[in-house]
């Protein structure tokens, strides 16, 4: 079955037949994981770094944030049975319009979070898609661990 | 004939926008007009009407009770949203089944992408000195209105477009200028003279790609920034992605930094969640 992670949003999943799927990643962030032990997949769509003085936007919302989306994904496979030590991680999006001045950044800033975080909780990035100003598609192959990204102008690529 | 003139043949042929909207909007700007003498003008069109009671139901209008006639929704609303639903409601039209396909846009996304951008732009008035919120929001709503009629031409070059974009590192309308020898923001800004729209407005529309926009004038940089952020999101995006120039040092002059645009990013998602209603209209 196919399920849609929208933006802000967040699905796992332990039915083989299920592809997870979010559909246009500009400056968001697509954070695909997936144990091929236990066969649990889980994808993430973040809009932003953190919610800055507003903290309620994330009690509200926790998966529209890196800071509290990234390790509720985590926690929702582990929940599943997934085991940290083998996750698959893939990264996907971070785009960014074309500003020379770097001001207009938010693709970037949305990366460097990720990286940070993953840096202090020693989680590798396996496979990564990310940046330029192009949107993305990405889905998941619960039972099979298949990424597919689909890219504007460059078709659709396995990753 | 060249591919400017069949555009442009083309752009003849655009259907007038509800003469309706504007009557009212003119109306709205005398204060000695009542609420029965807008009802009289507006119930002669069915499906404002009908619009008109949607939009005020959706949670987007925040009004606590539920709007059965029309009446009643012209003595609720204030002025100006009461100028916002107008438009919604005559703009729906334009962007209903499958337009903008040529850019890859699917069923709906044109229209989520322009109802989006009005909610952004509306946001986004009051913090740039001179934008007036409502026409920011008319200008946003219909920006991408060149994608609508400009749509087959692209369907039959995307592909060069897009080569264009990929290798040469164009902007998406660079490459469409380059290609076709117009672009949909230009098309767009003919459209809202043709539809005989405030100058301020055509021009903002016509220059929501230039790299300077931030520099043209209160309403361009609302109508570009506001684009700017919901082109990012990737809400009712297409093919051209976010292949599109902003020369962010422009926000400075209106005190606008990061930490303003992200979280006008984060309030867009919630009011997109209460604008179910007008997104199906």
């Amino acid at each position: 079955m196919k399920v849609v992670v929208g933006i802000a949003d967040m699905k796992v999943s332990k039915k083989p037949a299920d592809v997870l799927i979010t559909y246009s990643l500009g400056s968001c962030i697509g954070v695909v994981i997936w144990d091929p032990v236990a066969k649990v997949g889980g994808m993430l769509h973040y809009m932003l770094p953190d919610p800055g003085p507003d903290k309620a936007k994330a009690q509200e919302k926790p998966y529209m944030f890196a800071v509290t989306g990234v390790p509720a994904l985590f926690k929702a496979a582990y929940a599943l049975g997934a085991d940290k030590n083998r996750l698959i991680t893939k990264v996907v999006g971070g785009s960014q319009v074309m500003d020379t001045a770097g001001i207009f950044n938010i693709g970037k800033r949305n990366y460097e979070i990720l990286t940070r975080m993953f840096a202090k909780n020693k989680i590798a990035i396996a496979k990564q898609d990310v940046g330029g100003n192009v949107n993305r598609t990405v889905s998941l192959e619960v039972g099979t661990g298949r990424t597919v990204l689909k890219v504007s102008g460059r078709g659709e690529f396995e990753l | 004939m060249s591919r400017v003139d069949e555009i442009l043949m083309m752009a003849k042929a655009v259907p007038p926008f509800p003469k309706v909207a504007h009557r009212v909007l003119a109306m709205l700007d005398d204060p000695s007009v009542k609420a029965a003498d807008l009802a009289e003008i507006i119930q002669y069109d069915a499906a404002i009407t009908a619009n008109i009671l949607k939009i005020c139901n959706s949670a987007l209008f925040g009004l606590h009770r539920k709007i059965t006639s029309l009446d009643e929704a012209l003595v609720v609303l204030g002025q100006d949203e009461l100028k916002d639903v107008i438009i919604t409601s005559s703009s729906a039209k334009f962007y209903k089944g499958t337009v903008g396909a040529g850019y890859d846009l699917g069923q709906g996304d044109l229209w989520k992408h322009s109802v989006a951008c009005a909610v952004v732009a509306r946001q986004l008035a009051p913090k740039i000195a001179g934008a007036n919120p409502s026409a920011a929001f008319t200008s946003a709503l219909l920006h991408d209105i060149g994608k609508r009629f400009m749509s087959s031409f692209v369907a039959d070059e995307l592909k060069r477009i897009l080569v264009m974009v990929d290798v040469k590192k164009m902007s998406f309308v660079e490459a469409e200028q380059k290609v076709l020898g117009m672009t949909h923001a230009e098309l767009g800004g003919m459209i809202l003279e043709k539809w005989e729209f405030d100058p301020e407005m055509a021009t903002a529309v016509r220059c929501h790609h230039d790299p300077d926009a931030l520099e043209k004038g209160p309403l361009a940089a609302t109508i570009a920034l506001a684009n700017a952020v919901v082109v990012s999101l990737g809400i009712g995006g297409g093919a051209d992605g976010l292949a599109t120039r902003l020369q962010g040092e422009g926000m400075k002059k209106f005190g606008i930094d990061a930490a303003t645009i992200e979280s006008c990013m984060a309030d867009l998602l919630f009011e997109l969640e209460k604008a179910q209603e007008v997104l199906n209209l």
